[in-house]
């Protein structure tokens, strides 16, 4: 087997993909079109898109079981595939639950990555507060019907292309991770560092810390976050407070004018 | 060390995720869509994060990701503050109707040809008003044995 044809091979399967990506977003942005024209556009779009998505599947990496391949590919299609939705989706309201589909296929991610609180909280957090927030924006602030800029984009074109060009380099530089390293680059691994030795050989640690299948993960997680990441900790506490102060001072102010007639009514009355 | 086969993919995965939340923040131009576009971004950091920690073996990106939820929980109050506020000055929901605020040597964007509405496309679900009887078909109430 040629490692050098194969991979020469799979960049230009992932060229194509991402370009199919770029051209397929295009298609499916809002452009105010309307009638028979947009809807042809969109099939042809979800068609690109289906073709661009399943090259990036043949281009993945096998994982190691059939059923931990199934489950992964499963979620981060549904990730991929409904966050995409959410962005080219004319409705916001749509658009919201879209995006809650999304948040439910990038849990399954993290689970699947071995980040099972994670990937709870996102549900809880993302799901379950911030988008209901969200929602509750959209119902009190919605006009009736669809408003006419839902149908239109900013430079539809130059955005798929610059989200083309950002995807293309990151395939690329992962691409080259999996082909490994240059001697030159190997970063000098953490026990060599402590022990203070880099030039001694090292073999590579057998057991990683983050043991997804470890029965005290949650725990083991909650010992790192309020042993060596404290003080952060506390810093997210004020910053949540002030989040919190600032959304209610912001909402709540009514110019200063007013606010001097009010209180010379009260002292009146 | 190269990084296992999980970890690759789900780079890719969290890469492409951020890709889209690109194109989103980019090309759409309701606010409430672009901060939808932002999330998913960093729902793609995330997922990166996570990636490497897992390469890692270390806690730092899950801790990580514990902080971009924090962020994301108060960006996401104070911004949608800022949008109510907006949209209680002009009604609308566009970005576009803040661009007196653009830089002094920028052209005015001026939307050509804005869509017609395409109210028939949209199908609601019609509810029945409570409180009004509906009507009955005669045929139908003679053909039942008990009414």
């Amino acid at each position: 087997m040629n490692p050098e044809g194969s991979l020469s091979s799979t960049g230009s399967l992932l060229a194509v993909a991402v370009g199919c990506a770029a051209a397929a977003i295009w298609l499916l942005l809002p452009r105010g079109e309307s009638g028979a024209r947009e809807r042809a556009a969109r099939r042809f779009g979800m068609l690109l898109g289906a073709v661009s998505l399943s090259l990036f599947v043949a281009t993945g990496h096998r994982l190691g079981g059939i059923g931990e391949e199934m489950v992964f590919l499963v979620v981060s299609l549904v990730a991929v595939v409904a966050g995409a939705a959410t962005v080219v989706t004319r409705s916001p309201v749509y658009s919201a639950i879209w995006f809650a589909l999304a948040l439910a296929g990038v849990a399954g991610v993290l689970l699947v990555l071995g980040a099972q609180f994670l990937g709870v909280a996102t549900i809880i957090v993302y799901a379950g507060a911030i988008l209901v927030m969200f929602l509750f924006v959209l119902m009190l602030a919605q006009p009736t019907g669809m408003a006419s800029y839902d149908r239109v984009s900013n430079e539809p074109l130059l955005s798929a292309v610059a989200g083309a060009v950002l995807l293309g380099l990151l395939t690329l530089f992962i691409g080259r991770l999996s082909a490994g390293p240059a001697a030159c680059c190997d970063p000098p691994s953490k026990a060599a560092a402590v022990a203070g030795s880099p030039a001694a050989p090292v073999a590579p640690e057998p057991t990683p810390a983050v043991d997804p299948l470890a029965a005290d993960h949650v725990a083991r997680l909650g010992g790192e976050l309020f042993g060596r990441h404290l003080l952060a900790v506390e810093a997210a506490g004020v910053l949540l407070l002030v989040a919190l102060v600032g959304a209610i001072a912001i909402v709540s102010r009514t110019p200063p004018a007013e606010r001097l007639d009010l209180a010379a009514q009260r002292l009146g009355s | 060390m190269t990084p296992s086969a999980l970890v690759l993919n789900g780079l890719v995965v969290g890469g492409m995720l951020f890709a889209i939340g690109l194109v989103g923040i980019l090309a759409r131009r309701n606010l409430i869509v672009m901060f939808l576009s932002a999330e998913l971004m960093l729902q793609g950091v995330s997922v990166s994060l996570v990636s490497w920690s897992r390469h890692h073996g270390d806690w730092g990106g899950h801790v990580l990701v514990i902080f971009v939820l924090t962020v994301a929980a108060c960006e996401a109050a104070v911004a949608l503050v800022f949008v109510l506020q907006a949209f209680a000055r002009t009604g609308r929901l566009d970005a576009a109707a803040w661009q007196s605020l653009r830089e002094s040597n920028l052209p005015r964007s001026i939307d050509r040809e804005l869509p017609a509405s395409d109210a028939e496309a949209l199908t609601f679900p019609h509810l029945t008003p409570a409180g009004i009887e509906p009507e009955a078909d005669e045929d139908a109430l003679l053909e039942r044995e008990h009414v």
